[in-house]
């Protein structure tokens, strides 16, 4: 029978998407998880899997054209289904299932926004919708992503697979499970056109998916922000050391890179600042990797990609990891990967000319880091008053897992690093 | 001409990577300066375990009374080396018959002569200008060449061995890897003399300490002399000069560290640190549409790695996009027992902090193994605690090679030791020892 794959909600909250490259063509026969087209959305650029297996009928869409998500992709002829339930259920409208709440994962969604207008050629590697009035039937898994899913109390059939065949893996699960809400943050405003009292427009999905995320980040989690300064002229002169050398290598030595490095040098002194509450469940999860979004202005919005494993990393690959990202947040080349999975989120608002701010946290995440410009100011030194160079922060923590001693310690500790940056080098 | 697909190499990376673009409908042409087949067909994998076999026979046949058969006179018995070589060329003109055959069957043309890299995705050829939208290097490696010092010594690499008429006594084999193990065994069991001198302090760097401490018992109960850390440095008078020790040479084997057989490029191709390719995570190098796999990009130094590298490579210009697993391959030895390894290391996983359970069966007390004579040898899971997850395994065994596929299997799938424990293993056979270990891991083994 014929399948109709409609371009599905990839989990951004973004309701369009422009079509980059096709992958396959009329008449190729595809396998369940190929990728079969390459589209590009407001926040990122992501490759989207076929559902089944099957030969390929139609393309809808050029190169170029605009998409939008519950709207024909491809049509796909499956083998070996007929009959009447066929011919019902491919007369039956489509719908699309929504998003579930705090559900943001391109694979958890995947399956449930497609057509019902198909019957599975076998069993395995296929879910169908919570809603439906049928058996569930066994996922494609590994025994260790089982054995995973059923300690995290999570439905593995919720959670579509990148392994061979679409079997669902060990990282699929973890990603599942450590899946994060987009970043919160206002994107620029349009200019306001001066003949007109008001102008109305409506709100953008990544505007709706933004308050949506920035109640839920209030509503759920209590927040609190210190303040503090760091005076940081060692790192000053260590940064002016090695810019040049970091420069021979094509790779621009900012402020940045030493205090991601102290941040997580914290974090694993302050294991609180890298956790999230499960209330559901009655625990905390510690996070033993330390994955640390940042945020980065673009044209188009605000964007925060995630510098994974971010403890393993030397300051120079940590430089070169934020210059990639951001060159890709500026081409809008970023993938989902490499926006999910954040374990804790530094703010760069001085980058921009900011003193002071109050983040809001990347919720489930237990806290913010915002980082001020560097001002130069008189402080004083052994009894004189010397021109000193004065880092600003501002750190939000969810005070339900923090106290305010531990949010004071942390951020304490993440100022001794920069006062004395050789230290960071001595861990 | 205009072509999809440019190949470079026709070793185990190249002409796979070749077979599987013809497979999907790619225009192909695989660029060969000398060997189809390269390294593993001509000189490599194939011929030297062919020769090993011979050398694991010869030395079967002295155990022969044991088994009940008279009638062999071990004062008469002697080596073949010119049949050896002659069954060992037999197999590998048959196999390079074969990938010719398969490269013409899935049209793909074959072009004779040395490749030159020129700009805009561009190969010169035979003072042939082609040109194709991908271009993947496969051109492999040779080892690095010997002290200039050492002029005058009696080198061979592994490439010429084989046009040797007869082998003197006193062999001398330098390397640090596995290549250097089992030449070194070949000539140990068809009664020869002989020294490995691993001339760097990463002897088999990469297998399991554990492995490597039989590796190194083994060689001292072999009476194999093995010098670690040292460097041959003058050769006179039939002799090879070793820190203060003077060894008697005849001849001796060049099976050294890797260096990249890089082609030459108008546009420059960026190297790593040590010389190789250097590659993104999908093989392309600094040039769009050129890509380096096998030997030449330096991230694996065996055949299966190669080939896997060259499919993934296809794939990925034909736009079907996968994540390349570099952990779980198997390294495998050829020596007498055999040694393999797959997965990560005891080291390894205690340096990323995995709490690890380890389950051993020795052979000892496996039937099978005990009926072929063959009871050196154990096996070795190593599963995270918490899920069962098997993360690496090693073998010791007669033909462990063959049986590290098992291992390979579980891995793939992300299996259990559960798995491991439940899977029912025929009897009598060697492969029972995983059940064994599988036991083991999740309570105790039952012939143990």
């Amino acid at each position: 029978m014929r399948y109709i794959f409609n371009f599905p909600d990839i989990g951004e909250g973004l309701d369009e998407g422009t079509i980059i490259e096709w992958y396959v063509s009329k008449g190729q026969e595809i396998k369940s998880g190929q990728s079969i087209v390459r589209m590009e959305t407001d926040k990122v650029v992501a490759e989207i899997p076929s559902p089944k297996s099957g030969t390929v009928i139609a393309r809808f869409g050029n190169v170029g054209e605009t998409i939008h998500t519950g709207t024909p992709l491809l049509e796909i002829e499956i083998e070996g289904v007929f009959g009447e339930e066929a011919v019902a259920q491919a007369k039956a409208p489509v719908v699309l299932a929504t998003v579930e709440e705090g559900s943001t994962a391109v694979v958890g969604t995947m399956e449930l926004a497609g057509s019902n207008a198909y019957l599975p050629a076998s069993e395995e590697g296929f879910t169908v919708p919570k809603t439906e009035k049928k058996t569930f039937l066994k996922v494609l898994a590994t025994p260790v992503a089982r054995a995973m899913a059923k300690e995290l109390n999570l439905d593995i059939n919720k959670v579509t697979g990148t392994g061979p065949g679409g079997r669902v893996t060990k990282d699929d699960v973890q990603n599942f499970h450590l899946q994060t809400v987009p970043e919160e943050k206002p994107g620029i405003q349009a200019p306001v056109t001066p003949d007109e009292a008001v102008t109305y427009e409506p709100l953008s999905q990544i505007r709706k998916t933004i308050a949506k995320n920035m109640i839920n980040s209030k509503l759920s989690a209590a927040h609190m922000t210190v303040f503090e300064e760091v005076e940081i002229s060692d790192l000053i002169w260590l940064r002016e050391k090695y810019k040049k050398v970091f420069s021979d290598k094509n790779v621009k030595l900012t402020y940045l890179p030493f205090i991601l490095k102290a941040t997580v040098n914290a974090l694993k002194q302050h294991r609180q600042l890298n956790s999230q509450m499960d209330l559901e469940n009655n625990r905390m999860i510690y996070k033993n990797y330390y994955n640390i979004g940042i945020a980065i202005d673009t044209t188009e919005g605000l964007v925060v990609p995630v510098i994974k494993d971010a403890d393993k990393l030397t300051i120079f690959q940590i430089a070169q990891k934020i210059g990639e990202l951001a060159e890709k947040a500026k081409e809008r080349k970023l993938t989902l990967a490499e926006i999910r999975d954040g374990t804790f989120t530094l703010t760069n608002y001085g980058s921009i000319g900011g003193i002071f701010g109050v983040p809001v946290i990347n919720y489930p995440q237990a806290g913010i880091l915002g980082i001020g410009r560097i001002l130069k100011t008189p402080v004083i030194k052994d009894d004189q008053i010397v021109a000193g160079n004065v880092l600003p922060f501002s750190l939000t923590v969810d005070h339900r897992i923090v106290d305010g001693g531990e949010a004071t310690r942390f951020i304490i500790n993440i100022m001794e690093y920069l006062k004395d940056p050789f230290s960071l080098m001595m861990e | 001409m205009e072509y999809d697909v440019i190949i470079i190499g026709a070793g185990p990376a190249g002409y796979v990577a070749a077979i599987r673009a013809g497979q999907l409908g790619l225009k192909t042409a695989v660029v060969e300066q000398m060997y189809v087949g390269g390294m593993c067909l001509n000189w490599g994998c194939i011929p030297t375990k062919a020769l090993l076999e011979s050398a694991k026979n010869f030395d079967r046949t002295k155990h022969y009374a044991q088994f009940g058969i008279d009638g062999i006179d071990l004062q008469k018995l002697s080596f073949n080396w010119g049949q050896a070589k002659s069954r060992s060329t037999g197999i590998t003109k048959k196999l390079t018959a074969g990938i010719r055959y398969l490269l013409k069957k899935n049209g793909v043309e074959i072009i004779t002569g040395t490749a030159k890299l020129g700009a805009g995705n561009s190969v010169m050829v035979n003072d042939n200008k082609i040109s194709a939208t991908n271009i993947i290097i496969a051109t492999g490696s040779k080892p690095k060449a010997m002290d200039t010092q050492l002029e005058g010594a009696p080198i061979v690499e592994m490439e010429k061995l084989f046009t040797i008429e007869t082998i003197p006594e006193n062999i001398v084999v330098t390397g640090n890897h596995v290549p250097a193990v089992e030449i070194v065994q070949f000539f140990k069991l068809i009664g020869k003399k002989v020294t490995l001198i691993a001339n760097s302090s990463s002897f088999l760097y990469g297998l399991d300490d554990f492995l490597l401490s039989y590796i190194n018992k083994k060689l001292k109960s072999e009476n194999i002399e093995l010098l670690l850390n040292v460097f041959p440095e003058r050769y006179e008078n039939g002799e090879l000069l070793v820190g203060d020790k003077k060894i008697k040479c005849d001849l001796l084997v060049n099976c050294n560290s890797r260096s990249a057989i890089i082609p030459e490029s108008e546009i420059p191709l960026e190297h790593t640190d040590r010389g190789f390719i250097k590659t993104s995570d999908d093989f392309e190098t600094n040039l769009k549409g050129v890509y380096a796999i096998g030997d030449v990009s330096g991230k694996s130094f065996v055949a299966h790695v190669a080939s896997a590298q060259g499919i993934h490579v296809v794939n990925t210009i034909k736009g079907i996009k996968a994540k390349f697993n570099t952990r779980a391959y198997p390294i495998n030895m050829y020596t007498s027992p055999e040694i393999a390894q797959i997965g990560m290391t005891e080291k390894q996983l205690k340096d990323e902090g995995i709490e690890i359970k380890i389950s051993e069966f020795p052979l000892s007390a496996n039937g099978k193994a005990m009926i072929e004579g063959n009871t050196d040898g154990f096996v070795r899971l190593l599963s995270d605690k918490k899920y069962g997850q098997v993360l690496g395994a090693q073998i010791v065994a007669a033909n462990a090679t063959d049986m590290i596929a098992e291992a390979g299997a579980y891995m793939a799938i992300e299996g259990t030791i559960y798995d491991v424990a439940q899977t029912i293993h025929a009897h009598p056979t060697v492969s029972e020892i995983f059940m064994e270990a599988g036991f083991d891991a999740v309570d105790k083994a039952i012939n143990k």
